[in-house]
């Protein structure tokens, strides 16, 4: 991995705390974690152990921590309010669990959203919203609200606005969680399409299957990096698959 | 939204009058050709703010300073072609009726027909071989009084005193004017018999003088000005306008109710503002989740306050339009009862539009600001 020059993350003992005094809890304890251009992360752990606000710090929504994020080299706390919104704008696509579309705007305007602060105008907007929903064959659900949509049809939508920008970064909160398994895997099929083109993609899940898309495996516990498997899926794509598939099925069981 | 409308529908509404019965003054004074100038008592303070901030002051209720000296003064002047003062009189007027209450009796000199352009329908106007004792009286005045236009002969009693009626004038149908008063309602005496209804005190009002054209009436206005002030000791205790400072309302109660106006309209523009202000936040607490979205797919703050001031923006001046709307519809509505209908300008465009941007502005900007200050991890937890 370090034989690439410029890693996209870095983070240098990384701490985020909540509360103060007594209350004093740190739900990242002190993670140190480099990730390289295109890798494909999934991060796990039990509820709690701080996936979510690791999110969101490496989305530059929480900027109150302690330690170092390094983004393309360069240290996010040096940069101002707007300069880490230009970044978010330009550099990182988010997907939640949740799909967090505007439930006021169209499909075709949720997609666009991001281009508006790129200063994008109107038309060219909705040209490549258009196209982007073409790619996830949404194209003829443009004007439908989001309501309309089934959760796997939203989610896809949500996936189309975080690329609408070209993000190099996709911060994928738990995007299969409220999906059933076929949407799921729709999902993630296409999450990996992205990941071949090139992309990085961090990934928190709950569901071990997922984790066969990824490269590269990172499990938490209480705000520390539990375990950090690289899975070098050019080798053992096939082997990995199966193995953890079935690992998760006997769990299960 | 409502107080906005209300706010900028009570000033539009207000200025058009405004406007419309300045204009008539205008075209009165334009229609003399340019040429008229009045002089009044006491020093008018022409700037708009004073006419607003004013209410009537002791001035009116006190004596005046002009004087029939000044009258003879001006009249002696180089390029003066008339020279008539007013004397408004109050008091008890009766014919075979009696006259409705505040009828103006009018003590003047008989250049006023020639200044003011009146004409007399039956009959001859004042004169000085008339004897002291007749009127010449509006053509309301004599339907008022006497049930008939036809009132030549007939004896008025002005003030317990009988005056002979030698005159009817035409009717004019200017009851706004720049003399403060509606000459078809009034009666016309002579300055001598004024003096004696007066207790021999000459209160003149107002004196309009004609110049005899319209290129040196700066230059004889200066030597009437200079003539006064002699006559005064020095004293700057009358003022001489011409032009459109005439048309400057006048009737001090026009201005209080403008003041009045102003005043409620402020007060609904500031309701209006809260107004708005309490539905931003609503709005913004609504939207928590949506701004956290927002801030997620890479707006900044500045693009959130910008998005929620516009939206109040939007609110304010759609209010200020259907205000502006209302306030054009109650001005035609009130001009029914008003000799005057309202008048158009782009100033009262602009002020109705200043008004609503910068309420939208005012009352936007908190809302926004707290829109823009949401912690867009908080934001997006929230559920809506």
């Amino acid at each position: 991995m370090s034989d690439t020059p410029t890693p996209v993350i870095v983070l240098k003992d990384l701490r985020k705390r909540f509360g103060l005094g007594d209350t004093e809890h740190f739900a990242i304890d002190g993670i140190d974690l480099t990730i390289e251009k295109g890798e494909f992360i999934a991060i796990m752990g039990p509820s709690g152990c701080g996936k979510t606000t690791l999110m969101n710090i490496l989305g530059l929504l929480d900027s109150a921590i302690e330690g170092e994020y390094e983004l393309d080299g360069k240290n996010v706390a040096s940069l101002s309010q707007r300069r880490q919104a230009m970044i978010r704008s330009r550099q990182i696509g988010f997907i939640f669990q949740s799909f967090n579309l505007i439930s006021r705007l169209s499909v075709i305007e949720n997609v666009a959203l991001p281009l508006t602060y790129k200063g994008v105008p109107k038309l060219q907007r909705l040209k490549k919203a258009s196209e982007m929903l073409a790619n996830f064959h949404l194209q003829e659900r443009e004007y439908y609200m989001p309501r309309q949509l089934s959760g796997g049809q939203t989610q896809r939508v949500a996936i189309a606005r975080a690329l609408v920008n070209e993000p190099s970064i996709i911060l994928a909160d738990e995007p299969t969680g409220n999906l059933d398994s076929r949407a799921s895997h729709i999902i993630m099929e296409e999450l990996s399409d992205l990941h071949h083109k090139g992309n990085t993609i961090i990934m928190v899940t709950h569901n071990p299957r997922l984790t066969t898309y990824a490269s590269r495996v990172i499990t938490m516990l209480d705000g520390k990096i539990d375990t950090d498997t690289n899975v070098l899926k050019e080798e053992t794509a096939a082997e990995t698959k199966k193995p953890l598939g079935k690992k998760k099925k006997k769990s299960k069981e | 939204m409502l107080g906005i409308t209300i706010g900028v529908a009570s000033i539009t509404a207000i200025l058009a009058l405004g406007i419309g019965a300045s204009t008539i003054v205008n075209t009165q004074v334009e229609a003399l050709g340019g040429t008229t100038a009045v002089v009044r008592p006491g020093k008018t303070d022409i700037s708009g703010i004073d006419q607003l901030a004013q209410i009537p002051t002791q001035q009116q209720f006190s004596a005046s300073t002009l004087t029939l000296n000044d009258v003879d003064t001006i009249s002696k002047m180089e390029g003066i072609a008339g020279v008539a003062p007013l004397m408004v009189l109050p008091g008890a007027v009766k014919g075979t009726n009696p006259a409705p209450a505040g009828t103006p009796i009018i003590a003047t000199s008989p250049s006023l027909k020639e200044v003011n352009n009146l004409s007399v329908r039956d009959g001859e106007f004042l004169s000085d071989d008339l004897i002291v004792s007749t009127v010449v009286v509006g053509p309301q005045l004599a339907i008022d009084t006497f049930g008939t236009e036809q009132a030549i002969g007939k004896t008025l009693m002005l003030k317990g005193s009988p005056f002979t009626v030698v005159g009817i004038l035409s009717r004019t149908n200017t009851p706004i004017n720049f003399n403060g008063v509606d000459f078809d309602s009034s009666a016309f005496i002579t300055t001598q018999s004024g003096a004696l209804l007066n207790q021999s005190i000459p209160q003149i009002q107002q004196i309009n003088i004609q110049v005899s054209s319209k290129d040196s009436l700066e230059s004889t206005l200066k030597n009437v000005t200079d003539g006064i002030s002699k006559n005064h000791l020095g004293q700057a205790d009358f003022s001489v306008l011409s032009g459109k400072e005439i048309s400057q309302p006048a009737n001090r109660l026009f201005t209080a109710i403008i003041a009045i106006t102003v005043a409620i309209a402020s007060i609904s523009l500031l309701v209006g503002g809260v107004g708005i202000m309490n539905s931003m936040l609503v709005g913004v607490a609504e939207r928590t989740r949506e701004i956290g979205i927002r801030r997620a797919l890479g707006a900044s703050s500045r693009d959130v306050v910008a998005q929620f001031l516009i939206e109040s923006l939007a609110l304010s001046i759609g209010g200020g339009i259907a205000g502006f709307i209302t306030g054009y519809g109650l001005a035609y509505a009130a001009s029914i009862f008003l000799p005057f209908d309202p008048g158009f300008s782009w100033l009262i465009v602009g002020i109705a539009a200043a008004m609503s941007i910068s309420v939208g502005m005012l009352f936007g900007l908190y809302p926004a600001i707290r829109a823009a200050h949401k912690d867009p991890i908080s934001a997006l937890r929230q559920y809506d």
